[in-house]
């Protein structure tokens, strides 16, 4: 391949190309081979046949290509190609603001926005889930192991045995929450700057209520136990907390313009053809 | 292989007769043609085969045709569409265009391209010499009678005595080596053969669709041959693969077809999207909308397609499990195809539409293919196909993506890139009776098939009882085919008549920005006179228009 790909190029004398000569021997194998299949359904003697055509083109064909690809030399022909178009003028899509072609959106919060906001958000909701604890089942230990028992949704525990301190619950919960809550920080990251009007007022109030909304038509089969004994008011209201904290605290940060160039480019790829090469032949 | 080369002073094109020249050609566009050809005969052959099925079933109760004749009809009508005309032909279009589109020369490996193509070819052949083979043409000698898909153990030697089903293996095993070459030949030209500045991302869309489908010819018709493999073992050399009553699984046969089967169709509708691709912004003077989507779409589809397989299989009786996952899968490919459909629609969107034949084509496609999508999306619903597997309204389903889609795709490929391979423009005016007439046909014969499937038509039946309500809806599709017979007579003759007769085309008729364009029509052996360096994605816009080109922005 390498060795059609450098015949391939120009010669340099502006006057040959070579190219791979014509050759029986390709169209000879396939007749062979065929004449091999054809024997099973005809008479053994057109399967040797074959196999002898078959055999007679291979060596043909090595001979061919070994130890160097043969090929011919055609003569070039200059053509006086005229490349123009007769539509000369050019719509342009009307655009509110310059520049045209912009990759949207201009800017963007930095990762760290996002997580920053997650966490935040989480440090809000865990205390409204808490508050929440103390006031309906006087332990703060009781959402905590809530959440935590979405890995023990097949044990029937008791509301006793629910406010009292459990540490793999608490590990669980903990895990469940910061996940859960850095993803939703990163989620918000990047669609606060997409957001019209407002971001705080649809990340803060709307999201958190569809949020609900979906979870509550899917807790049942997500986590059972938490379905059961949720009170999707307080629920809701957690949510809010996170999604104002988050919001607020997204917004907070310094935006950064986004990358005008390709996202091979942006995320720093650098395998073969990939990369622009525009630089090189301004 | 070597990496040197000797330069030997023989004209290329030797004094040979012009037959001699064809048969023993390495140039990518002569095999392309070639491909184009040898598909296009079989699409004539396969038509035949279809108006005689479609008059056997106009009327109920018909004697046009024996229940053995028929059944040989659509095994080879199905084989010879999926095998001898959809893939060549797209073969054949890619095989011309792919290298002149990245600035090449020729195909990565110009002599394992034209073995390809003669093993596609003699595939073909050796199929239908089953007609005859052990007995009359007009009995249909041995001809394979089990399906397209051939299941087991239908294919046993207890129930298909003869050589009917080892034509069939042998046929498309012939061909399966043809189809890996081709694949092969793909991948690498378009990873390693692209002109100075053409990196993959301002490679044209076409090259990147050529690109996926030979990469999936490679993991899909590997399958298909080694199942055809092990059923040579069983009808010749007494092994039991597949045979139930020592020990074998007829289901295991659907698993390795049917692995193949379905990404075949996306190895069949991926050049289709890349021939739209193509024209779809030239004759809405606009870049294609969503680039580096399209090229992900195409990628995905490409991989989500490999996992799809056993939809085909949901009235087998799979697990539960088994079943929900080859739902989910198959809704999910329909994501990637819907973004493609959706950039499509965004690239007509606001621009200044040309209503030329080819285009004329490319929005029939976008409304059928999309129609044949939602149908299988409907399909892919695993309660819906236990109630409708093996009924017409799967024929129709399917005929809307073959016909509807990969076939109207390739004719507006026909009308936009005739240009370029003869130097001749098609006839506008015949284009457009064929499109015309072609869409009635098409539409009459396939939008009423989903009817009787609905009422409970199985497919490949030969025949049907008066009185079950079909009748009318059959007589609606068979009058349907004499449509599209008709639109495709009107297509050859232009393809001819235009050939000799048609009006100069010049080098770029449509005012087009790929590189096949920047070249003669037809272009010479060497492809270009100098290998073309390019910037952007659609270098002849930059040429065109050097106060605005594409690289500013890319």
């Amino acid at each position: 391949m390498n060795s059609h790909s450098q015949s391939g190029r120009h010669d340099g004398s502006n006057e040959q190309v070579r190219l791979p000569s014509p050759t029986p021997w390709p169209i000879l194998l396939a007749v062979g081979i065929t004449l091999i299949a054809g024997g099973l359904v005809s008479s053994g003697i057109v399967s040797i046949v074959g196999a002898l055509i078959a055999v007679a083109a291979c060596v043909g064909w090595f001979r061919q290509v070994l130890p160097r690809e043969r090929h011919g030399s055609v003569d070039v022909v200059p053509h006086d190609i005229v490349i123009a178009s007769s539509r000369r003028k050019v719509a342009r899509m009307e655009a509110p603001q310059a520049p045209t072609r912009a990759r949207l959106p201009l800017e963007i919060y930095p990762i760290s926005a996002g997580i920053k906001g997650g966490l935040a958000g989480g440090v809000a909701m865990a205390l409204m889930a808490m508050f929440y604890g103390i006031v309906s089942h006087r332990s703060i230990w009781y959402p905590i192991n809530l959440l935590g028992a979405v890995v023990y949704a097949h044990i029937q525990v008791t509301d006793q045995q629910m406010e009292v301190f459990h540490l793999d619950l608490l590990l669980v919960a903990i895990a469940l929450h910061v996940t859960t809550c850095v993803l939703v920080g990163l989620l918000y990251g990047t669609l606060l700057p997409m957001l019209p009007k407002r971001p705080i007022l649809l990340g803060g109030l709307f999201a958190p209520l569809v949020w609900t909304g979906l979870l509550h038509s899917i807790l049942n089969i997500v986590d059972p136990v938490l379905n059961q004994h949720i009170d999707w008011l307080w629920f809701l209201a957690s949510q809010i907390a996170f999604g104002l904290v988050a919001g607020m605290e997204v917004v907070r940060q310094v935006r950064i313009p986004t990358w005008q160039y390709p996202f091979s480019v942006r995320a720093g790829v650098e395998s073969p053809g990939m990369m622009g090469e525009e630089d090189s032949h301004r | 292989m070597a990496t040197d080369s000797i330069a030997i002073p023989l004209p290329r094109t030797a004094s040979r007769s012009v037959v001699l020249d064809w048969l023993c050609t390495v140039d990518h566009k002569k095999i392309g043609i070639m491909y184009i050809v040898y598909a296009l005969i079989f699409l004539v052959i396969m038509g035949c085969e279809a108006i005689l099925m479609r008059i056997q079933l106009a009327r109920p109760e018909s004697t046009f045709l024996n229940a053995e004749a028929f059944n040989r009809l659509f095994t080879m009508h199905g084989t010879t569409g999926i095998f001898f005309v959809a893939m060549p032909m797209l073969f054949g279009f890619g095989n011309y265009f792919v290298p002149l589109m990245i600035g090449a020369r020729d195909m990565a490996f110009p002599r394992v391209n034209a073995f390809s193509f003669w093993m596609t070819a003699f595939g073909g052949i050796l199929l239908y010499a089953s007609f005859f083979s052990g007995g009359s043409l007009l009995h249909g000698g041995s001809a394979p009678a089990v399906g397209w898909f051939a299941y087991a153990p239908l294919t046993a030697p207890a129930f298909s005595p003869g050589h009917g089903t080892d034509f069939w293996i042998l046929a498309l095993l012939v061909a399966g080596v043809g189809s890996i070459g081709a694949g092969v030949n793909f991948v690498a030209t378009v990873l390693c053969m692209r002109c100075p500045g053409m990196t993959l991302g301002k490679m044209p869309l076409f090259a990147w669709m050529n690109l996926v489908t030979g990469a999936m010819v490679l993991v899909a018709i590997s399958p298909l041959t080694a199942a055809q493999l092990m059923l040579i073992g069983d009808r010749f050399l007494g092994s039991h693969f597949f045979d139930p009553a020592a020990g074998g699984q007829p289901v295991m046969w659907m698993h390795f077809f049917w692995i193949f089967g379905h990404p075949e169709v996306y190895i069949l509708i991926i050049p289709s999207f890349a021939f739209i691709s193509e024209i779809l912004p030239v004759f809405s003077r606009k870049a294609i909308f969503g680039y580096p989507a399209m090229v992900a779409a195409t990628a995905g589809i490409g991989f989500i397609s490999l996992g799809v397989w056993a939809h085909h299989m949901f009235t087998v009786g799979m697990p539960s499990y088994g079943n929900a996952f080859f739902v989910l899968t198959t809704m999910v490919v329909a994501v990637p195809t819907g973004i493609k459909i959706f950039n499509w629609l965004a690239t007509l969107w606001g621009g200044k539409i040309r209503f030329a034949t080819p285009m004329l084509f490319c929005i029939a496609f976008l409304f059928q293919f999309l129609i044949g999508g939602l149908t299988g999306i409907m399909l892919a619903t695993a309660p819906f196909d236990w109630q409708l597997h093996d009924s017409y309204f799967v024929v129709a389903h399917f005929h809307y993506i073959i016909v509807g889609g990969i076939l109207f795709a390739i004719f507006a490929a026909f009308y936009y890139w005739f240009p370029k391979m003869t130097g001749r423009m098609l006839s506008e005016t015949l284009g457009k009776w064929h499109f015309w007439i072609m869409v009635i046909g098409f539409h009459l014969t396939f939008d009423f098939m989903h009817v009787p499937g609905l009422l409970g038509m199985p497919r490949r039946i030969y025949t049907y009882q008066a009185g079950r309500g079909w009748g009318v809806w059959n007589m609606i599709s068979s009058i349907g085919v004499i449509f599209q017979a008709a639109a495709i007579l009107i297509f050859v003759y232009n393809l001819v008549h235009s050939y000799f007769k048609g009006a100069l085309a010049g080098n770029d008729p449509w005012d087009a920005w790929t590189l096949e364009w920047a070249t003669t029509s037809p272009p010479p052996d060497y492809n270009f006179d100098a290998v073309p360096v390019v910037r952007s994605r659609r270098p002849l816009w930059d040429i065109k228009h050097p106060e605005d080109p594409d690289w500013k922005y890319e």
